[in-house]
């Protein structure tokens, strides 16, 4: 049995190599995973006051208490939008790997997961699309039809992938600048004090504190270049995505939306015409 | 997506003006330590430890407003403020340029605590609490225009 769903996936890898355009979808969903410096970024966001608090007086801990707070409410919403981007992406992936044998349970994950994720910009109609589409795949699985659906997944989510980028690329811009402050909050502070710490009873202290600011201007210097690079990776994938979808077949509107169940039909026939 | 909207645009200039004021505060507090150190007393205005540490506690609330306004852009919750955005970005764009040519450590710490009672009314959506530091801002910016154009 084994061996035979081995040179049933060899068959189905091989139906899909011939087409290029199914390649470059697996590539592009190969990639998701280059979003995850954003999540880690979000984190470093969130927890900036855990950071700051020792270099903190007592009335600026208690103002930053106030924003701490507003950074906790808030991280939830990155979270969901780094969900969203990369369910979508590994959705299409899965569509055009031809991965048929666990569909059913992936179908259940990806309904279920995004319907958790309120607010993200991903609707029930987006939801119920994509759930049809991998339906129908589990139905006719020749590469025909495969092409079809992934080229259906792409119109239909051009849009609410290039918005979740987009605000993503923004929240890393606010993300850095907050980066920017918390630097300038705790090396300033010790730029400020070394110089009165010049006694020669003070050399221990002097000693320490000049080390300490070596080590937090690596520190500081090498985040700055991670939230430059997590912003040119959602570039990237954007501009792969948006080109993916600029070399679409044309759509003949009535003999795909016949070829579909109809459950479907309505959703993306409606992603179909911009 | 309202996460890209024109509003939290707006908090953002703002938030990079607080954040521009602070450096120029910073610099400002970095000379006046190093002419301190230099015991050039009689040339300029040098600052001794308490003085130091009080202006930086200025730029500290400074930056962290700013940083107030970035979780605000970036979670759009801030509603309208009865304030047009415009003139809170002309008048701090001002403060900024006067906190850079600034000689007076007294002058120095009154305008940026006005600048810093402005944003911490914005960021904490307290418009009733605007009004004070907007009017003491005006008024000491418009004494410095007096003084220099005399």
């Amino acid at each position: 049995m084994k061996r035979y769903l081995c040179i049933l996936l060899c068959l189905l890898l091989a139906a899909c190599a011939s087409n290029p355009r199914l390649q470059e979808v697996r590539a592009l969903a190969g990639d998701a995973p280059k979003l995850a410096g954003f999540n880690e970024l979000s984190q470093r966001f969130r927890d900036t006051y855990q950071r700051e608090q020792p270099y903190l007086s007592a009335e600026a801990a208690q103002r930053e208490e106030a924003i701490d707070r507003k950074r906790h409410d808030a991280y939830p919403d990155f979270v969901a939008l780094h969900a969203a981007a990369t369910t979508y992406l590994r959705a299409l992936g899965a569509l055009a790997a031809g991965d048929t044998f666990n569909y059913g349970d992936q179908v259940k994950q990806m309904s279920e997961g995004i319907k958790a994720w309120p607010d993200t910009g991903l609707t029930d109609r987006h939801v119920n699309a994509y759930a049809g589409l991998v339906r129908l795949l589990l139905r006719a699985a020749t590469g025909r039809e495969q092409d079809k659906a992934v080229q259906a997944m792409l119109r239909e989510g051009y849009e609410p992938l290039q918005g979740t980028l987009d605000a993503m690329v923004t929240l890393l811009r606010y993300f850095n600048k907050n980066h920017d402050n918390e630097q300038r909050i705790v090396l300033g502070m010790l730029e400020v004090e070394i110089p009165y710490a010049d006694a020669p009873r003070d050399r221990l202290l002097s000693a320490l504190a000049r080390s300490h600011q070596q080590e937090k201007l690596r520190e500081y210097r090498l985040l700055g270049l991670r939230h430059t690079l997590a912003a040119q990776n959602i570039n990237a994938l954007r501009e792969r995505h948006a080109a993916l979808y600029r070399g679409l077949d044309p759509l003949p509107a009535i003999d795909t939306a016949s070829a579909l169940p109809p459950n479907t039909r309505s959703a993306i026939a409606k992603g179909a015409q911009p | 997506m309202s996460l890209t909207a024109a509003l939290p645009h707006d908090l953002e200039t703002l938030a990079d003006s607080l954040s521009a004021s602070a450096d120029e505060l910073h610099e400002r507090i970095m000379r006046g330590i190093r002419q301190q150190q230099r015991l050039l007393g009689s040339n300029g205005a040098p600052l001794t430890h308490g003085t130091a540490q009080a202006l930086f506690e200025n730029e500290v609330a400074l930056r962290q407003q700013a940083n107030s306004l970035y979780v605000d852009a970036a979670s759009h919750s801030l509603e309208g403020m009865g304030v047009t955005l415009p003139e809170l970005l002309r008048l701090a764009g001002e403060a900024h340029d006067t906190i850079r040519r600034i000689d007076r450590v007294k002058e120095l710490a009154g305008i940026s605590a006005d600048l810093l009672a402005m944003a911490a009314a914005i960021a904490a959506a307290r418009p009733e609490h605007l009004a004070a530091p907007l009017e003491s801002l005006k008024k000491q910016l418009a004494a410095r225009h007096a003084r220099e154009s005399a």
